[in-house]
This record gives structure tokens, C-alpha cells and sequence, in this order.
């Protein structure tokens, strides 16, 4: 029943730019947007600048998990290195990283390798910050018991810390998976080199308003998809975890 | 009263006919799921019955008012008010000048004991104060008719005892009509001069009892044999209900 | 704790929290001094401070400071007074839920800066354009919590309000939104940082003035020591308006148990 409302939505907007209301050139009507867009698909040109975008934004989101679960796991867990990184943190969490682009640009080139570092960069916030709090809230008892039994260092991070955050850690990967491909989008925007943004961009100076639709369609679907999906694979990943109902 | 309809339907009174005359204290008292709060809610006005009329002075009630003031057991202050916010809560609806407000206010709070709390906020202050400052901000509306729904059903047994006293010492110095439901007998007993006991499915009136002592202010009521004799009674009364509920 | 002491706690703890920062800011001048970090990568910390000077004096830094918050406030400012008022109506008539509710579900997948070219084209590449991008970016945080900040207001409450005598308009005032606002501020303090980012992008795709246009042409020339006292200068900018609305919102909300 949720479609119902949607679909009158999308009727609305076919009827308002047929009969002339809203400019026909800046907002296309649905069926033409739709039409382009299966076009699009079809003859593979949606295929390439989809790839560039996906595996910049996975890439990203890899180094950025890969860096930043074992990053903030010490943070939750040592004095010194929560006294040291989470200022840092903080203080730059307001700052748009975006902000960024000319300088990463500088050091890595026009193309992929600025995109990836920068949404390397981005994804490393929420990714830490939910990594540290999920260390930070383990329950003594689970560490004290472990190390009872006399487990090392290495061990109870791998064995004892990590498992216990991870639907923590989870949290923060959903986060930042939206975050990845919204990065990816703006650095091509700005910075041209492949991939849907560049599509985007590139087709409005053409004045193809419905490519460019075409591509906004594809840039929404790429983050629902992924957003989804990972949130299916959380229930699979995670349906032994206890605290799991504290969301 | 019946919520829903068809075969889900849900009878939670059935012929209620209760007539309270003005001073009267009466308590409500029954098994849980016997309907004595919907019963409460019907007279507020916050539900309507699905047939038949309750009447106040001989006209229809059909929507909440100052003439009925409510306390509930939780959920009655506001708070982000502080106590003397929330008393003058009423009292600022009916526009009354700033001057005079302040005097009900301070007055209200004496009367429950309150002095030195004016400008707290309610998280500051215990489960009982809380009920104090309800009570006061509903006295404060100076309503005909008091409805109380368990409201100390969530305080621990000594403060229950504390504020039975306080209601009943405010109830003797300025009688109004009161409506007061309650599942612990004792309580029923001790506050009301005319008790109702109630069945459970479907809800309805199963006796109605005068108290025909009376119980004069700050005396014992355990001392009391015609207290104890009568409590008996209704207890018996209650525990027949709630075990054919059960069954 | 007395307030005298409380206060000398809070003070060593920010200068506390301010010395890792210090720390990275020194080792850095320290690497350009010794020749470790070329100037090419990045320039001594001592530059930017220099080119931070001069953009103070020059006045530049205020001129565009004052280009970007108009933008960002207006749209800002924008959302806030729609967002609010668009989701107490959502929680209220049902109607309106039920007619809002699929615009937003068709928007909130879009990454906002991606419309900043269509914006542009349909509403010129001035101000204007901007503004309405940052108010429709800032707008889906503030409603949807709104929306259920108001929809969960206790019913007992609004009972009580009820039995007080409030009439049906009071309500609303008196009751629903004050009820909401921890809700409400919640989804603020997210829009801000939504604004931020909006701003900042559009300002890289299309723009001739403001923060974001500064850095851009700055990098653009490779003039990395401004670039960067403008990166900096911005960094502050955004930490300290979270922070004075976090603290603003600690005071206004007193009565909160979570002092947010």
C-alpha cells in the first residue's frame, strides 16, 4: 500500500510537465526519464561509469574498514591512544572532507587514486567512531573472564574485543557505505575522470537533461541497493550477537 | 464500551450504571482487565462511549476539561517546566494575571509540602514529589471533580502511605467529588467513603458499599476494627473476581 | 564539586583534549623544517599561518566567510522553519502524512550535491540556486524528525494538558513541540552538518564567491599555503558552531535527562 501514495507522486510529476507547468527541458517527464534510462542499460553505456564509481566507492569503504575497525578498537580499549585520536577525530568530523578535493588532487593525480583516497578519508569517520564505541562498550566481565583464563593481548582483540563490537562496527560500515558512494559521486562531479558523476555533469553541459536524470536514477539506486543489502547480510552476520536489540 | 468491531471486538464495560453524588470519595477497585481505568477515561472524556451517556450535572460529557482534573500514575508533568511551571500550567490557559498566579502557585505548593522544589524540574525529583506537583497542578485548576488513576501505584509502599495521608488531609480541608481507582484494597478502604468493586470480563459493577465509619485525620487505620472488618470483606470480594478470572 | 574547581576541571580537560592536535600541528612544522616533508606535498605550517594573515587583512576571508554562512543560514534557517512545521502537520493530519511522506521517500536516496546541477540550470548559477539546494538537503533530517518526535509525544501527556483546559491550538504550542524538541534538536544538529557539505560542493561546482570557491581556485593555481589556511580556517569554523550549539542546546534543555 506504500507503492499507492509513490505512484501518484510519480503521476503527478508526468501530468505537471506534460501540461507545461513545470519547464519540460529542466524537468523531464518520468516516462522519458524512464525510457532513457532502460536505453541507457540496455546499450551498456551505463555500464562502464557504473563500474568506475562502484569500485572507487567499494575501494574506498575496504581501506577505510581495513584501517579504521582496528584504529578504533584500540582507541575503545587504550587509554593512549583514545587520549591521543580522539581529539583529532572530533575536531575534524565537522570539517566537509570534500573540502579536500583540490588538495588531494594535488598529491594523487585528476583521476581514481584522489577519488579513492578521499572517500578512503570520509568512510574512516563514522567507521572508527562506532568501531571505538562499540569497544568501548563491552561489558568488563567479558574481558576479565578472558583474561582469567589467560588470554594475550593479540588473542583478545582477535577473539574477545572484535567479535563483541561487531554489530557496533556493523553500524558504522552501513553509515558508510551510503557515505562512499555519495563521495564518489561529488569528487567526479568536481574533478571529471569516469564514473556516474562525470556521466552526470557531462550530460547537463550537453544540455541532456535526461541522461543526466538517467544517471541521478542509477547514483539513487547504487546506494538503496547497497544500503540494503548490507543491512540483509547484518541479520545474517549477526544473529548470534547478544546486544544485537540495543538498537 | 466496546473497542472494535465484529468478531475482534473487545467489551470492556458493560452496563455501568453509576450515579456519585458531589463530596463523595469514591474508589474503584478490581482485578486488572476489569476496565476500571477505561471506566475513568470514559468520565475524563479523553474516550467516548460506544453506547449509553455519562452525564455531569445533568449534561452529557463529550471531551476532556478543566471541571475534571486528572492525575494520572505517570506521565502528567511536563518536564520542561519546572514545578511551579507545571502547577501554573492551567492557571496560565485561563489567562489569569501574573500577581494572582503566583499566589496559587506558592499556595498549591505548600499545600503539598513542596517548599524549596518551586524551580525544579521534574527529573530532579523523586517518583512521590512528582506525584505531589501532579496533584497540586491539578488542585491549582480548582476542577469540580478529581479522577485519579493508581496514582501511586508506582511508588514504593511507604511513600503510598505518606500520600494517602496528604490526600485525604487535602480532601477533608476542601472536599470535592472524587473518582479514584486503585487495585490495592487497602487503599480503597482507607481514602474512600464509598467503595465500587469491580468484575472483570466483561468489566462491570459487581457491589457498590457505603463506608459508613469514618476515619478521622492521622488515626491508625490498622487500629481500626470496623477498617479492618470492612477491608476484609472487600478483599474477599476482590480475590473472588480475581480468581474467577483466572479460571 | 564547587563551581570554582568544576570549572578548573573543565578547563584542564579541554587543553587536555586540545594537545594531540598540538602535538600533529608541531610535528608537522617540525617535518617542513627538517626537510622531511616537502614543500611541494605540503607547505610548512608556518606558511599557511603567513597566507591565513593575509587573507585576514586583505579582508578576502571575511568577504567569502560572509558569502558562505549567508548562503548556508538562509537555507538553513529555510528548512528549519518548513521542516518543523511540515512534520508537526505530517503527525497531525494524517493527510498530509500520507501526501509528503512518498516525496521524501523518493528524495532521501538522493545524495543532495548531486542536484546541485539541476538546481543550477533550473534556477540560475546565483545565490538563489544554492539556497535551495542547502534548505532541500537540510530539510529531510528536520522533518523526519519532527515528524517523530511529535508522533511520539505521550498520549497521558497530552491528556493532562487536556484536563488542564488547553485548547486544541494550545496543544500544539504548549505541548506537542516542547514535547518534541529533543527529537527535533537531534535532527538539527544533523542538518548542520548536512549544510556544510551542501554548501561547500556547490560552491566547487559553480560559484564566484564563498569558502568553498576560495579553496578551489587557490588549489586550482597551486596556491596550496592559502588553500590550506582556508581548509583550516573552515575546520574551526564548522567545530565551532557545533560546539556552541551543542552548548546552547545543553542550556535551553536543562530540564532533559540526557542534556544532549
Amino acid at each position: 500500500m506504500r507503492v499507492v501514495p509513490l505512484g501518484l507522486v510519480l503521476l503527478a510529476w508526468e501530468l505537471v510537465t506534460r501540461i507545461g507547468w513545470v519547464n519540460p527541458y529542466v524537468f523531464p517527464p518520468i516516462s522519458e526519464i524512464f525510457i532513457r534510462w532502460f536505453t541507457l542499460v540496455a546499450n551498456g553505456s551505463m555500464f562502464a561509469p557504473l563500474l568506475d564509481t562502484l569500485w572507487r566507492a567499494l575501494l574506498g569503504l575496504g581501506l577505510a574498514i581495513l584501517i579504521g575497525v582496528p584504529l578504533g578498537l584500540l582507541m575503545g580499549r587504550v587509554r593512549w591512544a583514545e587520549w591521543f585520536f580522539e581529539p583529532l577525530f572530533s575536531f575534524a568530523f565537522p570539517l566537509p572532507k570534500i573540502a579536500l578535493i583540490p588538495l588531494y588532487v594535488n598529491w594523487f593525480g585528476l583521476f581514481s587514486m584522489s577519488k579513492v583516497m578521499l572517500i578512503f578519508t570520509d568512510c574512516l569517520f563514522p567507521i572508527v567512531l562506532f568501531a571505538y564505541h562499540g569497544a568501548r562498550g563491552i561489558g568488563q566481565a567479558h574481558v576479565w573472564s578472558a583474561q582469567a583464563r589467560g588470554t594475550g593481548p593479540l588473542r583478545m582483540f582477535w577473539r574477545v574485543v572484535l567479535p563483541l563490537s561487531l554489530a557496533s562496527i556493523y553500524d558504522g560500515v552501513q553509515v558508510a557505505v551510503v557515505v562512499a558512494v555519495l563521495v564518489a559521486v561529488v569528487t567526479e562531479m568536481v574533478s571529471g575522470g569516469g564514473g556516474l558523476g562525470t556521466m552526470m555533469i557531462r550530460a547537463y553541459r550537453y544540455g541532456d537533461v535526461r541522461t543526466a536524470f538517467a544517471a541521478l536514477v542509477t547514483i539513487s539506486l547504487v546506494g538503496l541497493v547497497l544500503y540494503h543489502a548490507a543491512q540483509a547480510v547484518r541479520t545474517r552476520l549477526l544473529f548470534w550477537h547478544v546486544s544485537d536489540s540495543q538498537t | 464500551m466496546r473497542y472494535g468491531d465484529g468478531s475482534n471486538a473487545v467489551v470492556a464495560l458493560e452496563s455501568i450504571n453509576l450515579a456519585v453524588a458531589e463530596r463523595e470519595f469514591v474508589t474503584i477497585v478490581g482485578p486488572s482487565g476489569c476496565g476500571k481505568s477505561t471506566l475513568l477515561y470514559l468520565v475524563g472524556g479523553f474516550l467516548r462511549p460506544s453506547s449509553g451517556e455519562i452525564l455531569l450535572q445533568g449534561r452529557p460529557i463529550t471531551a476532556p476539561g478543566r471541571d475534571r482534573g486528572v492525575v494520572f500514575q505517570r506521565y502528567s508533568l511536563f518536564p520542561w517546566l519546572t514545578v511551579a511551571g507545571n502547577i501554573a500550567f492551567g492557571l496560565e490557559e485561563q489567562r489569569m494575571p501574573k500577581a494572582q498566579r503566583e499566589r496559587v502557585v506558592d499556595e498549591h505548593i505548600r499545600l503539598v509540602h513542596l517548599d524549596g522544589f518551586r524551580d525544579r524540574y521534574p527529573r530532579e525529583l523523586s517518583g512521590g514529589m512528582q506525584q505531589r506537583v501532579a496533584l497540586a497542578q491539578t488542585l491549582a485548576c480548582n476542577p469540580q471533580m478529581l479522577l485519579m488513576d493508581e496514582p501511586f501505584g508506582a511508588l514504593d509502599a511507604q511513600t503510598r502511605r505518606i500520600l494517602q495521608d496528604e490526600v485525604r488531609r487535602i480532601w477533608l480541608r476542601d472536599t470535592k467529588t472524587v473518582l479514584f481507582v486503585t487495585h490495592d484494597v487497602e487503599e480503597a478502604v482507607a481514602l474512600g467513603t464509598r467503595i465500587v468493586v469491580m468484575a472483570a470480563r466483561p468489566g462491570r459493577i459487581k457491589e457498590i458499599i457505603d463506608r459508613d465509619f469514618d476515619v478521622a485525620d492521622g488515626e491508625e487505620f490498622d487500629a481500626n476494627p470496623a477498617f479492618v472488618e470492612l477491608k476484609l470483606r472487600i478483599w474477599r470480594s476482590v480475590k473472588a473476581e480475581v480468581e474467577a478470572t483466572r479460571a | 564539586m564547587s563551581g570554582g574547581s568544576l570549572l578548573a576541571w573543565r578547563t584542564m580537560h579541554g587543553v587536555s583534549r586540545l594537545l594531540p592536535i598540538v602535538l600533529v600541528l608541531l610535528t608537522w612544522q617540525a617535518a617542513s623544517m627538517t626537510g622531511w616533508l616537502p614543500a611541494s606535498w605540503l607547505p610548512p605550517l608556518t606558511a599557511v599561518a603567513m597566507a591565513l594573515g593575509g587573507l585576514v587583512v586583505s579582508g578576502e576571508l571575511a568577504t567569502n566567510t560572509i558569502a558562505s554562512l549567508s548562503r548556508a543560514g538562509a537555507g538553513f534557517g529555510v528548512a528549519v522553519v518548513i521542516g518543523v512545521t511540515l512534520g508537526i502537520l505530517m503527525a497531525r493530519i494524517r493527510f498530509v502524512q500520507l501526501a509528503v511522506e512518498p516525496i521524501l521517500v523518493m528524495i532521501y536516496p538522493v545524495p543532495k550535491p548531486a542536484l546541485i546541477p539541476l538546481f543550477m540550470i533550473w534556477l540560475g548559477i546565483g545565490n538563489f540556486s544554492k539556497i535551495t539546494v542547502i534548505a532541500l538537503a537540510c530539510l529531510l533530517p528536520i522533518v523526519v524528525a519532527t515528524f517523530n518526535g511529535a508522533r511520539s509525544v505521550d498520549a497521558m501527556l497530552l491528556w493532562s494538558a487536556q484536563a488542564r483546559g488547553t485548547s486544541e491550538r494550545n496543544l500544539l504550542w504548549r505541548v506537542i513541540l516542547p514535547a518534541a524538541l529533543p527529537q527535533i534538536a537531534t535532527g538539527v544538529r544533523t542538518a548542520i552538518a548536512i549544510a556544510i557539505i551542501v554548501l561547500v560542493s556547490s560552491e566547487f561546482i559553480s560559484s564566484d564567491s564563498g569558502l568553498g570557491y576560495l579553496i578551489f581556485s587557490y588549489g586550482g593555481v597551486g596556491a596550496d599555503d592559502a588553500m590550506l589556511a582556508v581548509v583550516l580556517y573552515l575546520a574551526l569554523l564548522g567545530y565551532a558552531f557545533d560546539r556552541l550549539y551543542v552548548n546552547a542546546l545543553r542550556r535551553v534543555m536543562a530540564w532533559h535527562a540526557f542534556a544532549h
